[in-house]
């Protein structure tokens, strides 16, 4: 008889520790420090090894009340949730703690692991920004060395390829993202992207008034050489490409999308001027 | 997906050398065409005309994916519509200073209905520029159309105020 109730348990652990290293893979909310410390670099490798029949019943309980497929369990008081406002699921890959309820996902607060990428993020949530314009007050380039400190892949060197690729991957987009967003044209130009207008760059500029002015601005760059000459075009171009870009602002927030994307075509050859007084200073 | 993603980041890091795109990229890195370098080093026709003289048409035209700038002026004898002279001045990349040397040239000793029918096509097949730069030719196309549109322009309004002068005249003299 004994014998018997021995066979049946160790029958069903094993079954039960099949369907449960089943269920643990499909789980991705394993909520963590419960006594399972998976190592870092594996994934629900290092569920609880259910050994010895007499520890059976008490293990398999105590899993119940754990693994979330058999019911759900609030952890933290928050609700579990498989997908985060981004749209895609989201708990870190390596240690399975879920991911904040707001804000980018790039990498895991109690593991420090990298994510992947997630391409439904766009530059401005990357940095936790609205969709917006003006950039005077938000500390871009600080909020981008934060990431880096993160992200960079310097610091995953002893790390698996996995988590390497996604440091490589992660840190690139954020840098794209910096850059993109820390130059007014850039910016201006991804917002239009954002609203789905796409800019034809093919297309020929004729505006005579434009085209003389920058004429007569390129001009001058080339004839003149002193310093303060030079200086003295670059503040006044610096001046315009200021204007045009509040003129672009005003546009894309009155959604007058033709104008705004005139705007953009002048900063760009003010932007070119700029440039080329630059490389002469 | 993303391992094969990662592998390919650091297979095109390590086998650059390597790999079919390298010696694509080792092929523009060698430099522009040696036509085009001609034409950056040694221009022909840079200068400018007076764009208040009749027989001057000018063309001025942009591409605002790189903020370049292009002007090609042309002098019309008005007597046979032959073009016979052209100049140009651009600020651009050596592929779009290339093309409009290569139109001035082009241009000079035509008829103004025959310069319309250049292709940027054959400006890049002359100049073998990559398909990165063909909008670089493109632009010469529409700067020598513009040139010839402008002088048409100048032309009949030319015309025009002249018909009114002598109406202006004849007006006088009957009165």
């Amino acid at each position: 008889m004994a014998w018997w109730r021995a066979m049946c348990r160790r029958r069903l652990s094993a079954a039960t520790v099949s369907i449960l290293r089943r269920d643990l893979r499909s789980c991705p909310h394993l909520p963590h420090g419960i006594g399972f410390s998976p190592p870092p670099s594996r994934v629900f490798s290092g569920f609880v090894p259910l050994s010895g029949g007499h520890r059976f019943a008490g293990g398999l309980r105590r899993i119940r009340h754990l693994c979330p497929f058999f019911h759900s369990r609030p952890w933290d008081g928050s609700p579990y949730s498989t997908v985060s406002g981004n749209g895609e699921a989201s708990a870190c890959w390596n240690c399975g703690k879920p991911a904040p309820p707001r804000g980018p996902f790039l990498s895991c607060e109690a593991c420090r692991a990298v994510q992947p990428v997630d391409s439904s993020l766009d530059y401005f949530q990357i940095f936790g920004l609205e969709q917006r314009y003006d950039m005077r007050d938000e500390n871009l380039e600080g909020k981008y060395k934060e990431w880096q400190k993160k992200l960079h892949p310097d610091l995953v060197h002893s790390k698996s390829e996995k988590e390497k690729s996604h440091a490589a991957e992660q840190s690139a987009r954020v840098i794209d993202a910096y850059r993109t967003l820390s130059q007014p044209l850039s910016r201006a130009l991804y917002l239009l992207q954002l609203a789905g207008i796409h800019v034809d760059e093919e297309k020929i500029v004729m505006d005579p008034e434009l085209l003389a002015e920058m004429m007569e601005i390129r001009e001058a760059v080339e004839e003149t050489n002193g310093h303060k000459e030079l200086m003295k075009i670059q503040c006044q171009i610096q001046k315009k490409l200021e204007d045009w870009s509040n003129i672009f602002q005003e546009a894309f927030n009155k959604r007058e999308f033709d104008s705004a994307i005139v705007a953009t075509q002048r900063m760009r050859y003010y932007e070119r001027a700029v440039e080329e007084i630059v490389k002469k200073l | 997906m993303l391992r094969a993603a990662g592998k390919r980041l650091l297979g095109a890091g390590l086998g650059y050398r390597a790999s079919p795109d390298a010696v694509v990229t080792a092929g523009a890195a060698r430099g522009y065409h040696e036509r085009v370098v001609d034409h950056y080093n040694n221009p022909r026709n840079v200068g400018s005309f007076d764009k208040n003289d009749p027989t001057v048409g000018t063309g001025l035209v942009g591409a605002p994916a790189c903020g370049d700038v292009m002007k090609l002026q042309i002098k019309v004898d008005k007597e046979t519509g032959k073009i016979v002279d052209a100049c140009f001045k651009t600020f651009g990349c050596g592929s779009a200073i290339a093309s409009s040397s290569v139109a001035t040239e082009w241009v000079k000793g035509k008829q103004m209905e025959d310069v319309v029918s250049i292709k940027n096509t054959e400006i890049a097949k002359h100049l073998s520029l990559p398909p990165v730069k063909l909008h670089c030719s493109m632009l010469a196309e529409d700067a020598i159309k513009a040139a010839v549109r402008d002088y048409e322009a100048k032309k009949a309004n030319v015309n025009g105020s002249k018909e009114a002068s002598v109406g202006t005249a004849e007006k006088a003299a009957n009165a």
